[in-house]
């Protein structure tokens, strides 16, 4: 059996209908004002997730998003035939964690950006326990979509979480593991669903990638 | 600065590629020779632009299904059978384009076709149905290190029983959506790359790839021994200037490989600024080691570049003869790059790395018989 310990939990679930530009006013005084026009509302729901959370160089992060920058990438496509660079650049998977590093000046040992769908959860718990860090954070968040999401090709809101990880019992919130067994696969988690689950402090499991994954609160 | 490398040794059971210059073998001897693939392209295909040195599988152009699923279809009908995306057998996809370039042509046609494989998760899907791959797929995308996190995830599910064996493919296909970003960032212009060269201006090409590797727990007579990552967060798009994200990943992969011999493939895009960090930081931690690139011949494949070049590099073990910098011109940043092939006797392991943007660096080291 693997497991950590969950010294850490946020989660950012603001109304749906919200906006970047909503956001930007409503979180303005977590950020620097020049970086803050730049941020994407992914790039500020992982921020406000990470406020208070201490990194270190020899973390390693673990980031899931199935859509990422959507909206960045919907508007360095509407760019052309100029196309932005700053978009472009923010437009790239692993863009709304790393706004939040690089503005921290934070390096850390191993970033593990995932992009799946169906067992985006599954995997990205997977890697955080399979992390030899001894303190692992565990990211996850969307943003709502504009016509990609006319298209389902973007999510229908916004939100963003984070998990710290550890080894120690000491302290602990909740505990996560994975135990090896010969189960088939069940349905896991959307990244939506996981975020109120971890909202709401619910416990899960389920069985995939070969074992039974478990989430109690302590 | 702190960063280990993972020793989580896995044998390599196959492993091959596609570039515009063919397979891992086709590729390697026309490296050997100097054959450069790129071409001065129009940036926007068929809507014309500049041009700019791209190295393409046939024209670029969006195309419904999409242009790069025949390349893939031969390149995985090499893959040995396994119940892939299974539990025990495992597929990790990586890339970091997967289909982006459908979105670009979505709006340039309004075709809502394009869409169907445009995401990285609606592209991996594409390929579930294709390749008749279960739900286990592992999907990583961290830009041009992309990859190498797939194949160091690999050795970790091995080496934890959670895998028998671990089937990792990227794919990266250039698009008028990357090469316009990466034009507007003024890096891909209308100059040939001269990886480790010193001139006035850098400069970078895109080519397509893809490749896979099977890995699997049991000896094999190559090797990846150990990777090494690390994460500057420095800038987007800039590197730490005194090249210290360059030598905390260096560090930590020459921390695994003292008493070898070896010969390190390195990124060499062919910026000036990166390229001399990259160059100046492995000359300090691999004095003895020559250093090559294959970027100016094949540009850069991307988020794929790490397993396309782990094939070439195969192949050269192979072959006993490891490609030159194909495109570098002297003077170059230091005096370890090896312009010209040269025999892997001498030898008994490498070094390939490579770097992303937000300052991710990787590192592996390939060891064998």
């Amino acid at each position: 059996m693997i497991e950590r310990f969950i010294h850490h939990v946020r989660v950012e679930r603001p109304d749906p209908a919200e906006t970047a530009a909503e956001a930007r006013v409503r979180l303005a005084d977590k950020f620097p004002r020049t970086a803050l026009r730049r941020m994407t509302h992914l790039g500020l729901l992982t921020g406000v997730v990470l406020e208070k959370v201490p990194l270190s160089p020899d973390d390693a992060v673990v980031y899931a998003s199935t859509f990422a920058e959507t909206r960045a990438l919907e508007e360095f496509l509407t760019s052309f035939p100029a196309a932005s660079p700053l978009l472009f650049q923010t437009s790239i998977h692993p863009g709304g964690v790393q706004q939040i590093l690089i503005g921290r000046q934070q390096p850390v040992s191993r970033l593990w950006p995932l992009a799946g769908r169906a067992r985006l959860v599954e995997h990205a718990l997977l890697t955080a326990l399979m992390e030899p860090a001894a303190q692992v954070i565990l990211l996850g968040g969307e943003e709502r979509g504009s016509w990609m999401l006319d298209h389902q090709m973007a999510a229908p809101r916004a939100f963003a979480f984070a998990l710290m990880l550890t080894r120690n019992s000491d302290g602990a919130v909740g505990r996560i593991s994975f135990n090896p067994d010969e189960s088939l696969d069940e349905a896991c988690p959307s990244l939506e669903e996981f975020s109120h689950i971890l909202a709401e402090r619910q416990p899960l499991s389920w069985s995939g990638s070969g074992g039974g994954w478990n989430l109690r609160w302590l | 600065m702190s960063t280990s490398a993972d020793q989580l040794e896995v044998g390599i059971e196959a492993c091959d590629c596609v570039t515009p210059l063919g397979d891992a073998e086709q590729t390697h001897a026309a490296l050997v020779r100097g054959e450069i693939a790129l071409k001065l392209t129009p940036i926007l295909g068929r809507d014309g632009g500049d041009e700019v040195p791209l190295a393409l599988l046939g024209a670029m152009d969006e195309t419904i299904p999409p242009r790069w699923l025949p390349d893939l279809h031969r390149l995985i009908a090499k893959i040995p059978p396994a119940a892939w995306g299974s539990a025990k057998f495992p597929v990790i996809v990586t890339s970091s384009n997967f289909g982006v370039g459908s979105l670009y042509a979505f709006v340039r046609d309004r075709d809502p076709a394009h869409l169907v494989h445009s995401t990285p998760f609606a592209s991996v899907e594409l390929l579930r149905r294709e390749f008749g791959w279960g739900e286990q797929i592992h999907v990583f995308s961290h830009a041009c290190v992309s990859a190498h996190l797939g194949l160091a995830h690999a050795a970790r599910l091995l080496h934890a029983g959670i895998a028998h064996r671990v089937l990792v493919v990227s794919y990266d296909f250039v698009s008028s959506f990357v090469a316009g970003g990466f034009h507007s960032l003024k890096i891909l212009n209308d100059a040939m790359p001269a990886p480790y060269t010193m001139r006035a201006t850098g400069s970078i090409g895109l080519g397509d790839g893809a490749a896979f590797a099977v890995l699997t727990k049991e000896i094999r007579p190559m090797r990846i021994a150990a990777h090494a990552l690390h994460n500057e967060m420095f800038h987007f798009t800039g590197n730490q200037p005194d090249g210290a994200g360059f030598d905390a990943c260096a560090t930590a992969i020459a921390a695994v490989t003292s008493g070898r011999r070896l010969w390190v493939k390195g990124h060499g895009t062919g910026t000036l600024e990166a390229g001399r960090l990259e160059a100046e930081a492995i000359a300090r931690r691999f004095p003895n080691a020559p250093l090559v690139g294959w970027k100016g011949s094949l540009g850069h494949t991307l988020g794929s570049c790490g397993l396309v070049e782990l094939a070439i590099a195969l192949a050269s073990l192979r072959a006993g003869q490891v490609p030159g910098t194909v495109g570098a011109n002297a003077p170059t940043f230091t005096n370890s790059i090896a312009r010209t092939p040269f025999a892997t006797a001498a030898f008994d392991g490498a070094v390939l790395t490579s770097n992303a943007f937000g300052g991710a660096h990787a590192a592996m080291l390939l060891t064998h018989d």
